[in-house]
This record gives structure tokens, sequence and C-alpha cells, in this order.
């Protein structure tokens, strides 16, 4: 598999075309590219003749993107296989929960399964990394951590992952400190968290105790904060305290933040400094039912910002489709993200911050050297990708083919 | 896609294997979790549905049978607010340039557009077509520019190309004065429009773009009494201006006697109000039978529960499908239902099913009591045939559509593959 071959006729973004001093169109060139031992190991034009004894496979003029990562799912809730289900009625998120807990021991039995569809369709859309939150709680204990772990295994040679123990069902307010232990010795790579004020009741605590097992572990962090307004700020700003006396720099993931969408911009504004001091990442699925984070204020300071899928499809919402570029695309119709480079600079939101230009223009991927992991779609640039929701033909992880073929007839179809 | 197959089919057949919507399951607490279906066979004739039978029953008569395996049914779809005359699809990619005097930007940009535009409107259109057809729509209703700088060749072009779909959708084109009907001067020409082929009299932004509320919606009123056509005005004008507009609106709506023939589409004011606001307006448009049109945005989304609690008729579009003031948008109503379902929390059964009805105009397989509504005998065979068990997983998965059927017709997909006897 990781023998080396030739990629011919791979479009690529090489510049902005520019009119009047604003930018106009991208500028694409057509490449030959050397993958070697899952690298690219040399470039070429396309119209250099190609000299070579290695195999070829001819990209037939696609646009390669950068492959994504889906940086927030939970594989183990998911319907995906199972009979349709739509949602309960649920009067309040307590309600919610307990109607999860409900159905935990009889989903685990499949676990397996539907988290491989899961990952059948992220890979399909693009995506070759995913992090995935697994319950780590007392109704399921770790059955489905096990469950996920079977299904990343096969899928071992497609996708890259980490696994956070998530205690959904909050870690004080169902006691599951031991569990957690355990989930981080039994393959976790990263300690979770949940509203150390909405579920746990007891904010600094809640806290500490996450923080002391990401330090116990010398584990990274990443917590679920749906707490509103002033309530869920608090809860980032105990959060940064905690991130300083313990060092924890570039280490700790918020999910969701909602509250840095709610309080007044001026808070916002310092915050983001703060964040992007200490490395802090933000993690969001672009909803759409409520205030989200302020990602463009977010990473005009320079805080990290990657979207995810969430958990979708299962007893919390039956919407989603798992497709990273569509997502991508809603977030700069969130913004207004609607010219040519505000549409090409979107893709760093699913690419762990991969941008295949800058503002200037300058070729910033691929380089020699890079992974060779990418996604050959039907699009004249990467603007058009974001915009138009292109249609995938393949998905290369470390040069491999792992989804879709480069007969490009019979893939795009 | 469509590939001439319909030909091949008789005017009377039977879909075999159908699934068909009987009701909703209840758990021990009465709560709904679940829809049942049955499989029926269902006859084709005269491009209508003449007859509804279990599978269990015995079909007597030797026509063409397609079974379809299970699919489910559902009422096809209505494309409400689209610009087919000035989409870039179908052509090469273009991003849209940044508006630095936001609509107006937009307005100016048109002015060499158009005229550019122009040569391959038709084709564009046609494209645009197809990919709505491929999706599930067999009626669209589309706002053509009407103004001074393309005149009525925009018309033209857009009643050449819906002239080749007569056969796979109905539509209605609004005559849309684009740049301002009275900024632009363009009354005369949109009287024309009505009198070339144009079905509804359209409108933009009387506060923002005509600079004279009353007369703008005077003259609006005017256009469509004398040539006795429905209404379909833009307003994207904010808050209390929108709200004040709306007002007005609905004033000279009772005064013309136009009750059930005026549509505001985006509404976007809306968005801004306070709910007794909105609650009153609303009221005020269900009475008059006002409906109102959104593409749902994903900020400023109009309070569409609301409205339609209140009895107002709420329908979709997907508006723009790429052009000059957005990249975006897929043409899919199904998706643009879906993502109304999410950004409004519709997840559970009743309220997913029921929101098939705000791309049906209204039309669901289930009532709102639950009770089978549809199909019957005698209704127009327009019908998506969809890889899903219900119209609520449809609508939250995005159901994949196996074939769609206009007056009978397969007209985007096959069936012919599912042949299973042949006279």
């Amino acid at each position: 598999m990781n023998q080396s071959y030739w990629l011919k006729n791979v479009k690529l973004d090489s510049g902005f075309v520019f009119e009047d001093g604003k930018i106009d169109s991208t500028e694409t060139t057509l490449y030959n590219l050397l993958i070697n031992d899952g690298k690219i190991e040399q470039f070429q034009l396309a119209n250099f003749p190609l000299q070579t004894e290695l195999p070829v496979q001819d990209a037939k003029n696609l646009l390669a993107l950068p492959a994504f990562k889906e940086m927030h799912n939970h594989l183990d809730k998911t319907y995906l296989g199972l009979p349709w289900k739509a949602c309960i009625p649920a009067a309040n998120l307590v309600e919610r929960l307990n109607l999860e807990a409900a159905e935990l021991v009889e989903l685990a039995e499949t676990g397996q399964h539907r988290a491989e569809q899961m990952l059948h369709l992220l890979l399909k859309g693009g995506a070759t990394h995913v992090r995935s939150h697994v319950n780590i709680d007392p109704y399921i204990g770790l059955k489905n951590l096990e469950e996920i772990q079977k299904a990343l295994y096969t899928y071992k040679n497609k996708m890259t992952h980490e696994i956070v123990a998530f205690p959904q069902h909050g870690l004080l307010r169902t006691n599951s400190k031991t569990l957690m232990k355990t989930a981080m010795r039994e393959g976790a790579t990263i300690v979770g968290g949940l509203d150390p004020g909405g579920i746990d009741q007891n904010i600094e605590l809640s806290l500490f105790e996450m923080v002391d097992l990401a330090v116990q572990f010398d584990a990274d962090i990443d917590i679920h904060i749906h707490d509103p307004g002033h309530l869920g700020f608090y809860t980032i700003q105990k959060l940064v305290s905690f991130i300083e006396q313990a060092g924890w720099y570039n280490r700790v993931a918020v999910s969701h933040a909602f509250a840095l969408g709610d309080v007044p911009q001026k808070e916002s504004v310092e915050m983001a400094s703060k964040l992007a001091s200490l490395g802090v990442s933000i993690m969001s699925t672009v909803p759409i039912n409520r205030v989200m984070p302020p990602v463009d204020l977010l990473h005009s300071k320079g805080v990290q910002v990657a979207l995810g899928c969430d958990g979708f499809y299962d007893s919390w919402s039956p919407h989603g489709t798992g497709d990273m570029l569509e997502k991508a695309g809603r977030l700069a119709e969130r913004y207004n993200w609607k010219d040519e480079y505000g549409l090409s600079q979107t893709l760093q939101f699913i690419t762990g911050g991969i941008r295949t230009l800058d503002e200037k223009g300058n070729q910033l991927w691929p380089k020699v050297g890079d992974e060779a992991s990418m996604v050959l779609v039907d699009a004249s640039c990467s603007a058009e990708a974001v915009a138009r929701r292109a249609k995938r033909a393949a998905v290369i992880a470390n040069g491999n083919i792992v989804y879709g073929g480069l007969n490009y007839e019979s893939v795009l179809k | 896609m469509w590939d001439g197959r319909v030909s091949i089919l008789s005017k009377s057949y039977w879909l075999t294997n159908v699934s068909l919507e009987n009701g909703f399951t209840y758990n021990d607490n009465e709560v709904i979790n679940g829809t049942a279906t049955g499989k029926y066979n269902v006859k084709i004739e005269n491009g209508k549905i003449a007859s509804i039978q279990l599978v269990s029953d015995l079909i007597t008569d030797q026509l063409p049978q397609y079974d379809v395996q299970g699919l489910l049914m559902v009422p096809s779809f209505k494309e409400m607010h689209i610009h087919i005359d000035k989409t870039y699809y179908g052509g090469p990619w273009k991003a849209c340039m940044p508006a630095t005097n936001g609509v107006k930007t937009r307005i100016e940009e048109e002015q060499i557009l158009l005229p550019k535009l122009l040569p391959t409107a038709k084709e564009r259109a046609e494209k645009m077509l197809n990919l709505l057809l491929s999706y599930g729509t067999t009626h669209i209703r589309t706002h053509c520019n009407i103004d001074p700088v393309i005149g009525l060749k925009n018309l033209e072009a857009t009643l050449q190309a819906l002239e080749g779909y007569k056969d796979k959708l109905t539509h209605e084109i609004v005559a849309f004065p684009q740049h301002g009907l009275l900024r632009s001067h363009s009354v005369e020409l949109v009287r024309e429009a009505m009198k070339y082929g144009a079905n509804l009299v359209g409108g933009v932004d009387p506060a923002s773009i005509d600079e004279n509320i009353e007369r703008s919606l005077e003259t609006i009123m005017e256009i469509a009494v004398e040539s006795n056509s429905d209404i379909d005005v833009h307003l994207h004008d904010p808050d209390h201006l929108g709200l004040f507009t709306m007002q007005r609106l609905a004033t000279l709506t009772e005064k013309a006697g136009w009750q059930g023939r005026v549509t505001v589409s985006h509404a976007s004011g809306l968005a801004d109000l306070s709910v007794p606001d909105a609650t009153a307006i609303a009221e005020r448009f269900a009475d008059l039978g006002i409906s109102i049109t959104s593409t749902v945005p994903i900020f400023r989304t109009i309070p569409i529960p609301l409205l339609s609690e209140k009895g107002v008729k709420v329908e979709l579009g997907n508006d723009s499908i790429t052009d000059h003031w957005t990249p975006f948008g897929i043409g899919d109503n199904l998706e643009k239902v879906g993502r109304l379902a999410e950004r409004f929390r519709y997840i559970e059964e009743k309220t997913l099913a029921n929101s098939l009805g705000f791309i049906t105009g209204g039309v669901t397989p289930l009532n709102n009591e639950g009770e089978k509504a549809w199909p019957n005998v005698g209704d127009e065979a327009n019908i998506v045939l969809v890889e899903a068990t219900c119209s609520a997983e449809a609508v939250a998965r995005r159901a994949k559509r196996a074939a769609v059927i206009f007056k009978g017709n397969v007209v985007s997909g096959s069936i012919s593959n599912l042949e299973s006897t042949t006279v």
C-alpha cells in the first residue's frame, strides 16, 4: 500500500488574480505529485513530461484540498445503521439526559456497527481524522469506549483519531471520576468535561477535578460548555485560571462555547485574546438554532477554531449529514464570507488550520514533505469547493486512496 | 437525471409496493414515537392517481407494473422563490465581489452583468430547472428581472426555457423590478411584462429602494388590479420599517379586495420584532390570506413557527443558486425544509412530518391529527419517491430521491429499471 506512485494532473490553488488591487479569482495549476511513503515527495508541473518507472494514477484535473478533520463527534451515540427514529419530546436537559440513559444499554449492543456507519459517512465527505467524545458514565461504564475502539480499529488505515473520555451525565453529578480514570487507562486520550454549572452544580470543583485528571494522565482537555451567557463566560474564566495554574498551555479545547457569543462584544474580545495567548482552541458545530461563538472575532484574535458535526442523528437531534465541507459552507454562509478570499480561507476551519493560499496568493499547501492526505473534488478552486459543496471523487490518507477512486465518470455520478 | 425513458411509459401504469403513511405510532406514555406505513399498489392514469389498494389485493388489469420496492411516496415539492434568469449556475465559477454599498452595489453590478449573461440566460435557466427537478420540485415561482438595463429580454429567455419544461413542471413568473419600480422608472416595463407572459406583479423594498412607500405599494397594487394578477413583493427592509411597509400592504390589500392574492417574500423585518408585534401582523396576514415566502436564512430568520401557528401560509424557496448576490444555494427544497426543522428545533416525529408541508403547498401524507390525508384518488400524480420510511425521516435525513413524477410522467430519476411486468 505504501509504495511510491505519481499522482498526475492534480489541480492546485496556485495564486489569486487581482483586479484593481482586489482579489477577483483564483489561479490554479496542474501538477504531478510524487507520493512516497505516505508523503508528498516531489512536485512537477503537469505539462512537464513525466518520465518514470513508477505506477501513475491520473487525477484528471480534479482539485486537491487538504484532508478534513472532524473535531467534535460522538461516535457512540448515533442511530446510523438502525431503523429510523426521531427524538422523543423532552421538557428540559435533565429529561433529555434521562431519555438517553434509558436507551444507553440497548444501544451499546450495536455500538461498533453504528460507529462504523458514522466513520464511513465522515470519510466519504473527506475527513481522515476524527475526534470523538465517548460517554463515560455509570449507565454504560466503559462499554461504549470498547465499541468505539473496535470501530476505529476497523478504520485504522483510513482515519486517525482522538478519543475524549466524556462524562456526559456529569463528572460530579454521577460521581464518575473513578470511571474516567479507568477510561484514560483503557485508551481514551483526552479528558472531557461538561457544564460545570448547569450539570455538575459546582463550577470550581468540577473544573478542578477535570484539570486534576488531565494532569494525572498528562492528557489534553476538551470540555463541552453549553452554559449560556455570563454563566458560561464565568466558567471559561475559571477554566482559564486553572489552565494557568496547571501550565496546561496549548492543551485545552472548549467545545460549543455558546457563552462567547452571548456576552457583550467587549468581553468576548478580551477573552479571545486571553484564549489565544493560552493556546485554548474552540470547537464549534456551527449551530443555527442559537447564538454561536463569534468565530470571525475569535479567529482574528488568533484563537484556533475547528469545526465538528457533533453527535448527530441520535437521541438529541435527528439532523446532520457528517459532511465537513457542508459544515464549512454553512460557516461561510453564517459569516457572509462570500467573496473569493473569504471562501478560500474558510477551508482552514476543517483542515486543522491548513489553507491553500495566503492573502497575497502565495501557495501554502501542499509542500514537499507534507503528509499525502487530501481530498480530490470536482471544483475549479477551493473557494468554489466551499461555496458549492463540491462533489468528492476520492479521499487519500497517507498516500492511500481510502474512499472513492480516480475514475472520474464513475465516481462523480 | 431524466434519461428520456418517460416516453416508454404508457399513460397508465401501476406503482407497486409503494410505502404510504397510515398514522403515527405511540409509546406507553401516549407520546408519538414513529410513523406506521403500509405497502400499497397505486394506479396512475391520465396523470392522476386512479386507484390505491393494499398489496394484498390482486391487480386485475393488464397495465404495466413497476415495483418500487418499498420506496416512500411523498407529494412533489414547490420551489416558491427563485431567480432562474440570473444565475451563474451551469457557467464558470464566480465568487461575489465585496458589496461596499449593500444592495445598491449589487444593482450597479447588474448594469454590466445582465447584458453579459443574456446570451446564456436560457441555457443556465434550463440547467437550474434540471437541478430543481432532480431534487423533486415540480412547481416553481420565479422572479424575473424587469428593469431598464435588460428590458423584457430576461423574461423572454425565462419563457423560452420554461416552454421546454411544460411537461415536467408548472410555473409562475413574477415581473420583478429589481432596480426599483419607481427608482428605475420601470412601471411601464412591468405593465408590458404582465401582457407579455408574467403572471404576478413583483416589487422590492418600497422604502429603501423606491424611497416612497405609499406610491410604490399603490403602483404595485394598481398594476395587479388592472392585469388581474397576484402580487409577490420582496421586503428586506428591517424591523419597524419592514413592519410598517407590511401593514400598509395589508391595508391596500384589503382596500383592493386582493385577499388571498398577495405574498411577501423574505419579510426580513419580522426577524427583528417583539413577539406581540410579530403576532399582530401574523394575525392580520392570516385574515387577509397574505402568504410569506422565506429562504430560511441562517441568521435573522423570521419566526416561521409563530406565523404558521397563526394561520399564515409560509412557503420556502432557494432564491439564488450561485449568482452575484450569493455563491451559496444547493437547489434542494428538502434540504431547505431540513434547515427549517433544524433552525426551529423540530426534532420529533410529528413536527418533522408536518414540516414537509412547507415545501409541498401544505400537502402532507398525514394531517395534523395524524390521519391519512394524501394521496387520494383523483389527486394529480405529482410524486417524489424517496429512500425513507416516513416523511419525518425524509426531512431530517435528507432522503435520496429515486424518482420524480409529474402528472404521471417520470421527469427525473427512473422507475423503468423496476418494471416487473409488461404487457
